[in-house]
């Protein structure tokens, strides 16, 4: 009879399986997937993750506020069921397989089960951490660690636990931010150090506060110390992964044995709310949200997927409510623990996601013409994946096929894989073009020699030369000639504007304009590598825009405030002098432009270098220039430009304020009007 | 030029005259009509009959007021409360929870809810909190016993003073509810109507008492059990028809990621006016059809476990809402307003009956087929298989100062690409060219035929429809009809505004065009009219809608309010329009424009994945199978292909594929940024596997209706035609059978009908 019962009951577990898991397996999910591109933008891609299955219940035994999950190897189910004071030990089908720890476990938080089966239970309000053998026997507890080291003052609260291969206890305990505390099972307990500890941030504002408040504000202030790990979690070499709340670009971490973290990501791709992270199957990690997302990185802290979200109420599977736990099994299943529904909701890889997996692995041994398959594959279902054009990318480089590897890195935006790829095909080109190259080059230095001595012998360039001086005569001509001089003796050329009638508006304006013309180029066709614009983007009417008014501001500005101080300087002698102290750009821009057409990584630094010198040439003729047509001294002219820049920021704050006033000028009309709309109906 | 003048002259005459008759005629067909009319009033609304013991007494107070050959139609006054009863088992339906039944653990107000055959929501001020019920307020009730049914006319006093009459009439084997427009009467100032709940109850069981399941019109269809769902539940499926109100709430994203990504997408649409309800263990049920007032009206299912212990499904009439009125531009000052007028239209819902071996869904299903070709909201088309290919044809990027093209696929790579798929056996497609027009896909509204140049202009169009058309595919054009795009209209005088009068914005995180307005239903009316008339004369017989169809809402307009019935008629005007003109299919269309399509688009063939949906059905598959094509969403997104494929094969969808020329990597700086895989190299033979495997099926099932569905113990799916044919469907990881036939893991099976 007994046995009948437990048979149907069986069956009715099965049937009732059968149901849940063909009800959401072919269902449309209820969220998108993001990935990452090479720009750092976020982007749609395929569902990652479909919502496979939720076990809402292990056989007869609910969970309540259930705070953290754990699978063992054999793919069992270790839930800390806070709310009940156990374990409950279940399988991925729903079925119950026992509980652990009822009687002892006060507020079990944190649940880990070794590889032979031992689970370490992580109790907050016991203070304690218990073992319990794989038959659910405790085997032992560990209380507060009596080193001194520890500190006398500190609780000992445990709410999270991981065990390495050692037996090395590593626990997250509440309120103690002097990190992870250590624990050897040596000796009953021996307290090893605190592991992977968090820095308190400091920036500027607070360093200014600091300085500037009394004792008593500064208590007042919210306390700056470290935050606490919300949770660990640790992979197969032993390295243990913790995420911390507000931590900003270290909320994810992974301490090697040192407790040094070798992530270092800035993508600004990090949870809000991390609340629990577990290590993948391929190098590869998952952090949960409170709020229902889930992201998974790469090694290098990259972020490849994020999906899930909260419920609205509209109550849809895949959406959670109050995320409290992580987990993976072997077969990339994603489980996450939901503590306010008290389910575990199952989510299963798709074809997209299983290749992706696989192209990691191959890539991650080596194997870069095998990877390439799985990643053409995922490139066909998405072309604009720049995470599998950045790997395509890799192993085209490593298979020495340099052109492609260069068309990848630069699709997926990879400018270090870009550069790798194409100095080697720089290479190339010169070790097969050395000698053609240098034959030019002499070829082209005989031919002026040769001129030089025939037009020495027999005045060939007689006519030419002819030409260029009455070219000379033409004002036209002479002025830009003029421009250019200002860039080699600016004090000269700078007087002549001002005492000599050099100055103009349309020679200036030709300079601005070419000016104009020459940045737009190299902002928009410049080498990838120098590139600071997305491709295919296009800005040039506010890039026009800029640059107008940047000379028309700082020609009033200065012209007004030079006019006050007893310049001499007219507005357009202004203009002028400011215009051609643009010609260093003007000259050396196309220089730059060539350069970042032919350099890569390495080199880079030379067009910096060159621009850094242009900037600063402009500066110091532009300077002069403002001193001589002002007839200003040195001291002046530091004053008159100290005062403009005053003024600069003056007028800039004049126009934010009259814009407000206005705001709320149309404001008021708008709710005049709105008003009006409601009251009469129209 | 003389000879002609009498002529003239002649025709004047005979013009006149005929108006003359016809005028005459007219007048008289009125006056007749009127008295009919008339006639018809007095028959059945002031019936002189005194409302008591006039009919045979039952049981619980309940009077029987009317009998078909199966059924027998009760009515309790007191709770205006109905009960059906199966002649032949007994087996009843109730409205209204009796006393036996009553757990006794609700509250009043609850109590009063279960326990009323009608239940008003009512808005007091700006507040629509108030619950009106035949029990907690004051009521005068009065009944006529008509033919078949009763006439019940109800008079709520108390704070409210409403009037409405209801008709109920038991017609063969369906309950037709009717609550007359111009008997809903809102007496006193300030005090509304926000919304009429029919029969709240009908059908109702409590907790697990009976098996059976209700049917939610969630994509393609759903059903949730009445099982007992241990209060796991905290809402119910709660739908407006035909989709939210942009007139009337604003967008906003469910939930955004670093405040920008929004992460929960869209749940589905409500296109179908039906919900439904089966005892299994009684062999009782119904389909509830909501005939009219369905433009604004929600269908509620709710399992037990929701706020009290009973299973039920009802349609809720929204006749009045509140809105928010803001009083500047930045919405920082709003008052709630109150809609001026009320919604009109006559509130109608139809319950079909359902006994024996018609109480499951197939029997909903075939019931709702029949009374939509009765009715004629639904046609018979030709449902000859064809594969979906369809084509991006240009797009827009911003360049310099404005925008460039960005080609996907010219008319001429299209031609070839359908070449060589037909050199791999897909004979005929229906094929959707999108980004036709001038300016490319977002280039919207259309108003006339200009297609753009890249991809071939007018000529080039028309060559690839008129060479397609001769090998027997089929090319129609899309138009959206519906959105105005800000960049490249004008928006002045022909965008919508909502009714609190702001005009209506839709954001879009596109990457060059951002803002997009909708446009007025009349503007959209002529423009589509201008356009199918130019596509016309073109010799293009053919256009794919899609905005209009999935869309209706309420609107100002210069300060008069149109409601979500003035958008619906226009709207069905429009498209039976674009019908005489050209041949229309329709992307996910709502039910009132069934009939004007060709084919439907974009099947949904998945539910919303709400959690209290037990299992998903291909309902509206099953009412369309054999009647009209429908089309899959496209297979390039799917995430999980061989699922997909197996749902197609079960519910007799067509397969749709969206496919460029180009790399969909040229994309990425446009608004179709999101379509991340299109390219034809990529689909080449994925297209050809689908349509051979899906044509075979299609042939052998060749025009039949489904007339069951069923999913057996082993986990099969078994469809059966109304011609034998019957599919077996396998969707579990290992190989089952059926008697002596076999069906592989993840894989299906067509035997041959008898």
């Amino acid at each position: 009879m007994q046995k009948l019962k437990r048979l149907a009951a069986a069956l009715l577990t099965a049937v009732l399986i059968c149901i849940t898991l063909s009800v959401s397996a072919y269902a449309d999910t209820p969220y998108v997937t993001y990935t990452i591109n090479g720009y750092g933008q976020i982007r749609q891609t395929q569902t990652a993750y479909l919502a496979h299955a939720t076990i809402t219940k292990f056989g007869e035994a609910s969970l309540a506020s259930p705070s953290d999950i754990c699978l063992a190897d054999d793919g069992l189910i270790y839930i800390a069921d806070s709310g009940n004071k156990r374990i409950v030990v279940g399988n991925a089908e729903g079925e119950l397989v026992r509980t652990v720890g009822e009687g002892t476990l006060k507020n079990p938080r944190g649940v880990f089960v070794t590889a032979d089966g031992s689970i370490y239970v992580a109790d907050r309000d016991a203070g304690k951490i218990f073992i319990f053998g794989s038959d659910g026997q405790l085997t032992g507890e560990y209380g507060k660690p009596a080193s001194p080291l520890y500190g006398d003052e500190v609780s000992f609260l445990p709410i999270k636990i991981v065990v390495n291969n050692a037996g090395i206890m590593f626990a997250v305990c509440e309120s103690n931010t002097n990190g992870i505390v250590e624990i050897s099972p040596t000796d009953g307990g021996t307290f090893l150090g605190y592991f992977g500890t968090n820095y308190a941030a400091t920036n500027l504002t607070t360093i200014i506060y600091r300085m500037i408040l009394t004792d008593e504000q500064r208590a007042k202030m919210v306390s700056n110390i470290p935050a606490t790990p919300t949770n660990l979690t640790i992979d197969e070499k032993g390295l243990i992964y913790t995420v911390t709340r507000g931590n900003r670009n270290d909320t994810l971490k992974r301490l090697n044995i040192a407790g040094t973290n070798m992530i270092h990501n800035t993508d600004g791709t990090y949870a809000d709310t991390p609340t629990s992270v577990a290590a993948g199957n391929h190098d590869n990690v998952y952090v949960a949200d409170q709020q229902g997302y889930i992201f998974e990185y790469n090694n290098e802290g990259e972020m490849i997927f994020v999906f899930g979200g909260p419920d609205d109420g509209t109550q849809r599977v895949g959406l959670s409510t109050m995320v409290s736990g992580i987990a993976v099994d072997s077969n990339d299943r994603i489980y996450v623990l939901d503590s306010d529904k008290a389910q575990v909701q199952v989510y299963q890889p798709t074809e997209f996601t299983n290749l992706l997996h696989s192209a990691l692995y191959l890539y991650s041994k080596g194997r870069y013409t095998e990877a390439k398959e799985p990643l053409t594959s995922i490139l066909k279902m998405n072309s604009m994946f720049d995470y599998a054009n950045k790997a395509m990318g890799r192993c085209y480089f490593r298979e020495e096929n340099y052109g492609e590897a260069m068309r990848y890195a630069r699709l997926a935006k990879d400018y270090s894989g870009y550069s790798d790829a194409y100095w080697e095909i720089r290479n190339v080109w010169l070790k097969n073009n050395i000698i053609t190259v240098i034959l030019v080059i002499a070829a082209i230095f005989v031919v002026i020699k040769i001129i030089k001595v025939l037009d020495k012998k027999k005045q060939i360039l007689g006519r030419p030369r002819a030409f260029a001086g009455k070219l000379r005569e033409n004002r036209f001509a002479d002025n830009f000639c003029y421009a250019f001089r200002f860039m080699k003796k600016p004090a000269d050329t700078a007087y002549g504007i001002a005492a000599e009638g050099r100055e103009g508006w349309l020679m200036p304006s030709l300079m601005l304009l070419i000016f104009m013309i020459e940045f737009i180029i190299s902002k928009y066709t410049c080498g990838f590598l120098m590139k600071t614009v997305m491709d295919g983007r296009y800005e040039i009417l506010s890039d026009i825009g800029a640059i107008i008014a940047v000379v028309a501001a700082v020609t009033a500005c200065t012209y007004l405030v030079c006019t006050i101080n007893e310049g001499e300087g007219t507005v357009k002698k202004i203009y002028t002098a400011i215009c051609y102290s643009l010609t260093p750009y003007i000259i050396f821009m196309p220089l730059n432009y060539v350069l970042s057409h032919v350099l890569t990584n390495n080199e880079i630094f030379l067009t910096t270098m060159l621009s850094v010198l242009t900037y600063g040439w402009i500066a110091v003729i532009a300077f002069v220039g403002l001193k001589e047509v002002n007839n200003f001294t040195v001291g002046q002219t530091v004053k008159v430009i100290l005062l403009t820049l005053f003024a600069a920021l003056i007028l800039a704050l004049l126009i934010f304020i009259i814009y407000v006033l206005w705001a709320q000028v149309f404001g008021f009309i708008g709710a005049l009007v709105g008003e009006g709309v409601y009251r009469l109906g129209y | 030029m003389d000879t002609k003048k009498p002529n003239r002259l002649l025709i004047v005459i005979i013009i006149a005259a005929v108006l003359l008759i016809a005028g005459v005629a007219a007048a008289i067909v009125i006056i007749m009509g009127a008295e009919t009319d008339v006639v018809k009033g007095t028959h059945s609304h002031s019936a002189p009959e005194p409302v008591t013991g006039a009919k045979v007494e039952a049981k619980d107070g309940f009077v029987q007021v009317a009998e078909s050959d199966t059924y027998r139609l009760y009515y309790y006054e007191p709770q205006f409360s109905i009960r059906l009863e199966n002649k032949k088992t007994g087996a009843v339906l109730d409205s209204t929870v009796s006393d036996e039944k009553d757990d006794g653990k609700n509250n009043a107000s609850w109590t009063a809810y279960m326990k009323s055959g009608i239940v008003i929501n009512a808005i007091i001020g700006t507040l629509n909190t108030y619950q009106v019920d035949m029990n907690t307020v004051k009521n005068e009730i009065s009944t006529w016993y008509i033919d078949n049914g009763i006439y019940a006319k109800i008079h709520f006093k108390g704070n409210y003073y409403f009037e409405l009459g209801v008709e109920v009439k038991l017609e063969g084997d369906d309950l037709i509810v009717r609550i007359p427009d111009e008997s809903i009467k809102e007496n006193k100032e300030n005090t509304y109507i926000s919304t009429v709940s029919l029969f709240p109850f009908l059908g109702y069981t409590y907790l697990d008492e009976q098996n059976g399941y209700m049917l939610v019109p969630d994509g393609n269809g759903a059903l949730i059990y009445l099982d007992n769902k241990e209060g796991r539940y905290t809402t119910g499926f709660s739908g407006l028809i035909y989709g939210i109100d942009d007139g009337m709430t604003n967008h906003t994203s469910v939930s955004t990621i670093w405040e920008h990504y929004e992460t929960v997408t869209e749940a589905n649409k409500v296109i179908a006016p039906v919900f439904g309800m089966t005892h299994l263990d009684d062999k009782l049920g119904y389909l509830g059809i909501v005939e009219s007032g369905d433009e604004r009206c929600s269908v509620e299912v709710v399992p037990n476990g929701v706020m009290v212990d009973y299973n039920r499904c009802f349609a809720k009439f929204l006749l009045r809402d509140v809105y928010v009125q803001p009083l500047n531009q930045s919405n920082s000052g709003t008052v709630p307003a109150v809609e001026k007028d009320r919604q009109h239209s006559d509130l109608t819902v139809r319950y079909c009956l359902l006994s024996d071996d018609a109480a499951n869904y197939s029997g909903m299903a075939n019931a709702y087929r029949r009374y939509l070709l009765d009715s004629g909201k639904l046609v018979q088309r030709d449902t000859g298989y064809r594969t979906r290919v369809d084509f991006l044809g240009t797009e827009r990027e911003a360049f310099l100062m404005g925008t460039t093209a960005v080609t996907m696929t010219t008319t001429g790579q299209a031609s070839d690409i359908l070449a060589e798929l037909r050199g791999l056996g897909v004979n005929n497609v229906l094929s959707v060219f999108k980004g036709w027009q001038n300016g490319g896909l977002y280039d919207v509204p259309v108003s006339s035929f200009g297609a753009d140049g890249s991809i071939g202009g007018n000529s080039g169009i028309k060559n690839f429809v008129k060479t397609q058309a001769d090998l027997g595919s089929k090319v129609y054009l899309y138009d959206d009809a519906l959105m105005v795009n800000a960049d490249t209209h004008s928006t002045t005088y022909n965008v919508m505004k909502m009714v609190n009068k702001r005009t209506f914005k839709n954001e879009t995180h596109g990457q060059v065009y951002d803002m997009f307005y909708y446009l007025m239903p009349g503007r959209s009316l002529t423009d589509l009219a201008h356009l199918t008339k130019d596509l016309n004369g073109a010799g293009i017989g053919n256009i794919a809608l899609s905005g209009i169809t999935e869309t209706l809402f309420s609107y100002s307009s210069k300060g008069n309010f149109y409601s979500r019935t003035d958008t619906m008629d226009i709207y069905e005007d429009a498209v039976s329009a674009a019908g005489e003109m050209c041949g229309v299919v329709t992307e996910t269309p709502n039910a009132f424009l069934w009939k004007y399509s060709e084919a439907m688009l974009d099947m949904p063939l998945s539910s919303s994945d709400y959690l209290y949906l037990d299992r998903e059905i291909p309902f509206l598959s099953m009412v369309f199978k054999g009647i009209v094509p429908t089309y899959s969403e496209y297979v390039n997104f799917e995430a999980n292909k061989q699922e997909n494929f197996l749902r197609m094969v079960e519910a007799g969808v067509y397969p749709s594929f969206y496919i460029t020329a180009e790399d969909s990597s040229k994309l990425i700086y446009t608004n179709s940024s999101d379509l991340y895989s299109l390219e034809y190299a990529s689909y080449r033979d994925t297209i050809a596997e689908y349509d051979s495997a899906l044509r075979a099926v299609a042939e052998k099932v060749g025009t039949a209706c489904i007339t069951k569905h069923e999913i057996l113990d082993s986990g099969l799916v078994k469809v059966t035609y109304d011609n034998g044919v019957t599919i077996y469907v396998n969707y579990t990881g290992s190989a089952q059978s059926d008697g002596d036939l076999t069906v592989d893991a993840l894989s299906y099976t067509v035997k041959a009908g008898e």
